[in-house]
């Protein structure tokens, strides 16, 4: 019987207590990152801070509007700016909740932490729908960057712009975002905020992009220097824009750098995964228009394997040279191609398979009328044939000369590449480029702030064991007997 | 200073221009004042009241100067003025905010740039500019596939279709940047039988350079330095001198010097 109760008690309490528990755990959470970012602001040590927003994305799942107003209710009182106490007003506002009773705490409120804050809110609002309100007080949180801009506050604003243009993006109202976009670039670099510039830099190229100005984006992109210490996740997706800038523009080795670089950034796992097949995509493509054949073992890894394969027969078609193959993959994935903005590059890829078939004809025939290269490849008519192989000869596709009265192609003896300098240059890319990686890692690493001074001591104290090392020496003499007398008795 | 016209008499002014361009015999000169007097009626207007250019029916009229302006030098072959005037119209073309009615001039202007920057040989430029345009209208107006088909064939190198597609252009329009086109594409074709070919009759080089007639062949030929022999009929292309082989002394030099300073850095 008693255990029967105890057993109902149980279950009648603990929703009730596991709710109360939960605030307690959300509420200590919070507090606590608070506490990193003030303990990096009194610091200025970035890394605090970052440390605070690491765990910005686990808090989101469990935030709950009430919660932060609480939070945000024992910092009101403390806010000693106006800019800040307006801030936090609006959150608060913006989150439907009501400032209560101000519980007058010791600590000063900084704009780090309003800002933070507004993070927590920008990311409450934008789960619930409210794009609206969310707009609203992304605005507040602009303006109060653009007014305090102090370098502390750079890894928080950088994300709180980073959901400002993610508003705008849901509704689809992304120019609206892009002066103010641009005159916050213009604040961060001059304040010197890297993070903000990089992320800034990244979402107007998203947002250029997304209305297909691409020539503005390459303007921007030319006329302003993405800094050379953000973040490897912005690294990794500026790059990809670039890239597809520049695959645009027909750059394809710049592009083809470019996103390699960005493949190579991001991590590849369950989580970029779609940032992964997006770049693959894109990048499938360019290796083709460079000539190149991807590697088979690419559309072998599992996260890319499903979402690739248009891009793996595409690849095929290219490789085999065939044309009517090629254009029936095009026609059937047309609308996917479509969807990932790729068609107008993959139409660009017919010419790259004319060449493809014809440098196979021409390793296998040391002799070829026009007539059955013409066959071979669908053309239309002979004269449209010999144009094209005259048009490979000069590119370089293939080494051979035509014969125009008896009407056949012939093929030159196929000469042994490591009598070229070819391998050489192979060789100097390669190294290049791990000279390169090197360089970048000594450039990237780390070292603790005050380290060098423990260094210092370090050789004090071993030049200061060193003299009295010196006067041992010089004592030894002395002490000889001693030492004897001391080595007679060990014994 | 002159006080800004008003709407109605740019209009009116608009409608006589835009009469005596449809003329069978246009006044050039005439109307090229009278253009100019348009826009800077326009300019000052705007100046004068910045409010004016939420008016849809101003910028309807706007937008009308500008494509006559792009019209008119394309009759007087003002390549130059032709990008600056199409460079306007693109925010009417591509930003309508104003949910203007889409103009019935814009797909064949938008072609004619295309083609321009083709014939200009600016391939990244007309792909960027492709990438705004309708995918329903790519693949379908006939201005713009013009166009499209023409830059493919470039690619792939069929000049053939090339020199076809002069025979089926959209509007006579196209055919002002199609002859500029033609001399692009006849010194690629230059090129490319230069290095593919040992040597041509005088016959067959006429015909796969375009040429209708001997003399303008043999000029051509005196420009790129070929050896013309009369009495065979032949013409003979300089056989490429084949450098690869060579010792690259400098370039190996420069890259191991490299390498030294790059690895003393490390150790």
């Amino acid at each position: 019987m008693s255990n029967n109760e105890s057993a109902s008690m149980d279950v009648e309490v603990t929703p009730e207590q596991k709710k109360a528990e939960e605030r307690r755990i959300l509420v200590e959470d919070i507090s606590r990152n608070v506490k990193f970012l003030e303990r990096g602001i009194a610091a200025s040590e970035i890394h605090y801070i970052h440390r605070a927003l690491r765990v910005v994305s686990a808090l989101r799942k469990r935030l709950q509007p009430d919660v932060l107003g609480e939070v945000i209710t024992t910092y009101l009182a403390a806010a000693n700016q106006q800019v800040v106490s307006d801030c936090l007003k609006s959150i608060l506002e913006s989150l439907g909740q009501h400032a209560g009773a101000a519980v007058a705490s010791a600590k000063v409120c900084e704009p780090e932490v309003a800002m933070y804050f507004g993070l927590l809110a920008q990311l409450l609002l934008l789960d619930g729908n409210e794009y609206e309100r969310g707009a609203h007080v992304s605005h507040v949180l602009v303006a109060m960057v653009s007014s305090t801009q102090r370098r502390t506050l750079d890894p928080v604003a950088s994300r709180v712009f980073f959901y400002y243009s993610r508003f705008f993006e849901v509704v689809d109202r992304l120019s609206d975002a892009r002066s103010s976009l641009l005159n916050a670039l213009q604040t961060a670099t001059l304040a010197s905020m890297r993070e903000t510039k990089a992320m800034l830099l990244t979402l107007l190229l998203r947002n250029y992009m997304h209305y297909k100005l691409y020539d503005q984006a390459e303007r921007l992109a030319a006329k302003t220097s993405f800094p050379p210490d953000a973040p490897n996740n912005l690294l990794a997706r500026y790059l990809y824009y670039m890239g597809r800038i520049e695959a645009i523009q027909l750059n394809y080795s710049q592009a083809q750098l470019h996103l390699l670089e960005a493949t190579r950034k991001a991590p590849l796992n369950a989580t970029t995964a779609g940032f992964q097949q997006t770049v693959h995509k894109v990048c499938v493509i360019v290796d083709l228009l460079m000539g190149n054949i991807p590697e088979r073992s690419l559309f072998r890894i599992p996260i890319l394997k499903k979402p690739l394969q248009p891009y793996f027969e595409l690849t095929q078609a290219v490789r085999v040279g065939d044309l009517s193959q090629f254009q029936e993959v095009v026609h059937r994935y047309q609308d996917k191609f479509l969807q990932d903005q790729v068609l107008i590059l993959v139409q660009r890829l017919r010419h790259n398979v004319i060449k493809a078939g014809i440098r196979s004809i021409s390793v296998a025939y040391s002799r070829i009328s026009l007539r059955d290269i013409c066959l071979k490849l669908h053309l239309d008519s002979e004269e449209d044939a010999e144009y094209i192989v005259a048009k490979a000869i000069r590119d370089g596709v293939i080494d051979a000369t035509i014969d125009h009265e008896k009407g056949f192609v012939k093929s030159a003896e196929i000469h042994n590449v490591y009598a070229t300098s070819d391998p050489q240059h192979a060789f100097d890319k390669r190294i290049t480029f791990c000279l390169n990686l090197y360089n970048e890692s000594v450039k990237s690493m780390r070292y603790p702030g005050g380290d060098h001074r423990k260094e210092l001591a370090y050789a004090d104290e071993a030049i200061k064991r060193e003299r009295e090392f010196a006067q041992e020496l010089e004592n030894e003499d002395f002490d000889d007997d001693v030492d004897g007398d001391a080595m007679d008795e060990d014994l | 200073m002159s006080s800004a016209p008003s709407s109605q008499q740019i209009t009116s002014l608009y409608e006589t221009t835009r009469a005596a361009m449809n003329e069978a015999n246009p006044d050039l000169g005439g109307i090229k004042t009278r253009l100019s007097q348009l826009k800077i009626g326009i300019v000052q207007i705007t100046m004068q009241n910045s409010q004016v250019t939420h008016d849809p029916t101003f910028q309807l009229l706007k937008r009308s100067i500008l494509e006559m302006g792009a019209e008119f030098s394309i009759k007087t072959g003002h390549i130059a003025g032709f990008e600056r005037y199409l460079a306007q119209l693109e925010s009417f073309y591509f930003d309508n905010k104003l949910g203007l009615a889409e103009s019935k001039v814009m797909y064949p202007l938008i072609g004619l740039n295309l083609l321009r920057m083709l014939s200009e040989n600016l391939i990244a430029d007309f792909h960027t500019t492709l990438e705004r345009i309708d995918l329903g209208q790519l693949q379908s107006n006939q201005f713009i596939v013009h166009p499209v088909k023409l830059e493919q064939a470039l690619m792939e190198g069929s000049y053939k279709k090339v020199w076809q597609a002069r025979a089926e252009v959209p509007t006579p329009e196209y055919l002002f940047f199609m002859d500029i086109l033609m001399a692009t594409i006849r010194n690629e074709v230059a090129s490319c039988v230069e290095k593919s070919y040992a040597s041509l009759p005088f016959s067959d080089a006429k015909s796969v350079l375009f040429f209708n007639s001997l003399d303008e062949l043999l000029k051509f030929a005196n420009e790129h330095h070929w050896t013309v022999s009369p009495s065979e009929k032949r013409i003979t292309f300089p056989s490429a001198v084949d450098n690869t082989r060579q010792f690259q002394g400098e370039n190996i030099m420069k890259q191991s010097l490299l390498y030294a300073q790059e690895l003393e850095r490390i150790v």
